[in-house]
């Protein structure tokens, strides 16, 4: 970086929040997907001024910026430029009003998920998605990959819960997008535009969300398949049983190998397990709820069937089901996760098609799934200093995205394009869509600063 | 693949474990006091995988955010992918300091330590009054920090083991030594063998430790190997406390800090706990707790080191104290006391004891 824009940055963010050591380039070159670039800069941002300032600055001298999170993309979108400069977001972290009122809450981007909750907590409401990072990600991270999680068959993904952004586009402008009401049809739903575009339009600096009571029974049930596919044909016959589980969750044999190796928890080493959960504002209607959910189980065959009301031993389930990315790595040292959408009655198809895929290319595929709305995460596991393994992992790759598709499917239901799924964008999307997309870019973004080699973009 | 530096050789697989889920920004104590990815457990793993990749040299460049780490194994303890992120830390800090890259201050330690006996480079004797005899059933090690800093809770442990009857002697301490292994060197031998040929004079069968971190480095380092040899046992002294029936309680609100070398690094959770349940039955835990337990910011060298991050860290530990309105804080570790003591602010009124120093003071107002 050349020493004026060093000098310009340092007088926007101050001495203290620009960095560009080799300790935190490093650091800022990578978020969970493996990829890497390295940036030439760094800043930490306190205020939306600050944003609008480095904006301007970078358009005027066409430099590069990707905003940043917690880095947990398993994409490469929080991937910067080479060269470019991270805005790491983290600093932003105030909860800036909670209206239960309302049935809203105002954060900065830099919140934690799980800390949202926790001062949400005694209100007895809830922000429902529940990414699997949650306990690091920052909520600006979920809204721009649009992050979803384990309660998405019931409440959705981060998406249904963003009423209105602060965003700051590339020239340095402030947008203001939507309302504070709970409805909205004044003008083009631009909010809707911004999540999911893995800051390649804006830089997200404030969030209103609408927020849920939370539910204050729960009963879990996990029931035992000594087939994958079986188990997918239990999940169809439980989205069609007249109820909607609040969690669906999925575990293959490889994940619950790993859990096993990280946790006391002691689970069966089965083809595969179902985690069910079913809430409600009483016991009796989280457990009505589930006694359809065991008919449906017991129906397609499910070998053991264990209910829970203890959240307690749930919480153990849920922490291990969403550490199920990192444990697979004590199976080899390197893993690279999916996160392919079918339709609900594909699911068992997909499963099998996994299994027939992972065979073919003598690969290890952990899957996991959130199943209630049909997102399946195969996890390939390989060792990733073997270039024999990493040249078949491609193949595998082309070959679930190509399944995928041909099922109805998409590449991405929760994680995003990123770097990882940009070239295959075409496959998904006709011409048209593409070019949309494109103009879009365009209008938001002439000089292509913000987050470029995204989402499968031109620039 | 050549492999150029130790921790290459010993945890080039852990290393490339490291899945970069970024779960550790949840734990780590650095991180957590200054929101910089590149202190965190994945910042260090990437730079380390960098380092096996010849991308990176390991080099002056890299010692603030490797010698920045309190070794407090919260980033282990909850690494979905079972990285030992601490015993690396270690090894590449040994790989540094073999290539004359090392933090001033941790070099200093390590001179200080070829010349002197404690941490603190005092010639003078610590000034603790306490039993000597020729021999005891238990020899009671004290460590730096309780010798030299904490003057006042040693003397205060020392009151209520007399006054429990307890047959044991004080000798003439070296440091443990074991610090000079988190920070890039090795274990003092002559130090181990003297703090050895000491005990063993005493005949005694036990040494209770006052800090856990000599009682970790006692237990488990080879350096100390005599001791179990001779049947010499080590506990720290929760664990001999809490068989006593004390008689007497506060009604104070109390809670507990988990020192990390006792918790974490020893598994010793209970023992603290159950002397606690004895002596204060309005005990509330912190928010985190047990294997959660923030890092107090001492360990790792960090308190000489990084003074001004190590605060921060205690200072969140102690908002943990005050949300629960606490108003005494109790842990097992001198150094914890010593660190937390330091952070506190003037508004925080609760006051901070080692579990012994406050039953000592229990006894004398009783």
């Amino acid at each position: 970086m050349d020493s004026k824009t060093k000098e310009a940055l340092i007088k926007i963010v101050g001495p203290d929040n620009f960095t560009d050591r080799l300790i935190d380039r490093v650091s800022f070159s990578y978020d969970s997907s493996g990829l890497s670039r390295r940036p030439a800069a760094a800043v930490w941002i306190e205020n939306t001024q600050q944003v609008a300032d480095v904006m301007k600055l970078a358009n005027e001298h066409k430099l590069a910026v990707t905003p940043r999170g917690a880095g947990t993309s398993l994409t490469g979108s929080a991937v910067p430029q080479e060269g470019g400069l991270v805005l790491d977001m983290s600093r932003m972290n105030r909860v800036l009003k909670i209206s239960i009122e309302d049935r809203q809450v105002v954060v900065q981007p830099g919140v934690v998920f799980d800390d949202l909750n926790q001062v949400l907590a005694p209100s007895g409401f809830f922000f429902p998605p529940n990414p699997a990072s949650g306990k690091v990600s920052t909520i600006g991270g979920n809204v721009a990959t649009n992050a979803g999680g384990i309660k998405g068959a019931k409440y959705g993904t981060t998406r249904d819960y963003v009423l209105n952004l602060e965003v700051v586009l590339p020239n340095g402008s402030v947008l203001h997008t939507g309302s504070n009401t709970m409805k909205c049809v004044s003008g083009y739903d631009l909010t809707r535009l911004f999540v999911g575009s893995e800051g390649t339009l804006g830089v997200v600096t404030e969030i209103t969300l609408k927020i849920n009571p939370k539910p204050q029974a729960t009963t879990t049930c996990t029931a035992t398949f000594d087939d994958l596919p079986q188990a997918g044909k239990a999940v169809s016959e439980i989205m069609c049983s007249g109820i909607v589980p609040s969690v669906l969750e999925l575990i293959d044999s490889a994940n619950l190998e790993a859990v096993n190796q990280a946790t006391d928890l002691d689970l069966p080493e089965v083809a595969a397990m179902l985690l069910v959960e079913t809430d409600g504002y009483t016991q009796e209607e989280a457990d009505r709820q589930m006694d359809r959910v065991v008919e449906a189980l017991q129906n397609n065959h499910a070998g053991e069937i264990v209910k829970t009301s203890s959240a307690e031993e749930a919480e153990k389930l849920w922490a291990a089901r969403k550490a199920s990315y990192g444990v697979l790595t004590r199976l080899n040292n390197n893993v690279l996760a999916e996160d392919l959408v079918v339709p609900i009655s594909k699911v068992a198809e997909m499963l099998a098609g996994i299994l027939d895929i992972g065979k073919r290319h003598n690969i290890l595929i952990g899957t996991v799934a959130h199943a209630g709305d049909g997102n399946i995460h195969p996890v390939l596991v390989y060792d990733g200093t073997n270039p024999d393994e990493v040249e078949r992992v491609k193949k595998v790759e082309a070959d679930l995205f190509k399944l995928a598709l041909d099922l109805g499917g998409t590449l991405t239901g929760e994680h995003g394009v990123g770097m990882s799924k940009a070239s295959y964008m075409n496959q998904e999307h006709d011409p048209v869509f593409m070019q949309v997309m494109n103009g879009l870019k365009n209008l938001f973004d002439p000089n292509a600063i913000l987050n470029p080699g995204k989402l499968g973009l031109e620039v | 693949m050549t492999e150029k530096y130790e921790f290459e050789k010993k945890y080039r697989n852990q290393v490339l474990r490291c899945s970069a889920c970024g779960f550790c920004r949840s734990d780590c104590p650095v991180f957590g006091a200054t929101l910089r990815s590149s202190y965190n457990a994945r910042g260090k793993m990437l730079l380390l995988k960098e380092v096996m990749d010849k991308k990176v040299e390991l080099n002056d460049e890299l010692i603030e955010t490797l010698f920045q780490c309190t070794t407090c194994a919260n980033c282990s303890t909850h690494c979905p992918s079972g990285v030992e992120v601490p015993e690396i830390i270690k090894q590449a800090r040994q790989d540094m300091v073999h290539i004359g890259s090392c933090h001033p201050v941790f070099k200093g330690m390590h001179e200080v330590l070829q010349k002197h006996t404690n941490i603190y480079a005092e010639d003078e004797p610590a000034d603790i009054e306490g039993r000597r005899k020729e021999t005891a059933q238990y020899v009671y090690f004290i460590g730096c920090v309780g010798a030299y800093r904490e003057e006042e809770a040693t003397a205060a442990t020392l009151q209520l083991l007399d006054q429990l009857g307890v047959d044991y002697t004080l000798i003439d301490e070296a440091c443990c030594s074991g610090v000079l292994e988190d920070v890039g060197y090795q274990i003092n031998t002559d130090l181990a063998g003297k703090n050895i040929e000491r005990v063993l004079d005493t005949g005694a069968g036990a040494i209770i430790t006052g800090c856990p971190y000599c009682s970790r480095t006692f237990n488990n380092k080879t350096q100390f190997a005599a001791l179990k040899d001779n049947g010499v046992k080590v506990f720290h002294l929760s664990q001999f406390l809490k068989d006593f029936d004390f008689g007497v309680q506060t009604d104070k609100r109390v809670t507990y800090h988990d020192p990390c070398d006792l918790g974490r690094h020893c598994g010793i959770y209970e023992e603290p706990r159950d002397i606690i349940r004895k002596i204060a039955p309005n005990f509330v835990e912190m928010a985190h707790h047990h294997a959660e337990a923030l890092c107090c910011g001492a360990g790792g060298g960090v308190r000489g080191a990084y003074a001004k991050n190590s605060i921060a860290m205690a200072r969140r530990r102690l908002a943990e104290a005050e949300a629960v309105k606490a108003e005494i804080v109790l842990t097992e570790c001198n150094s914890c006391v010593h660190n937390l003591s330091n952070a506190k602010l003037r508004r925080q009124k609760f006051k901070i004891y080692n579990m012994s120093q406050f039953i000592s003071e229990l006894l004398k107002a009783a």
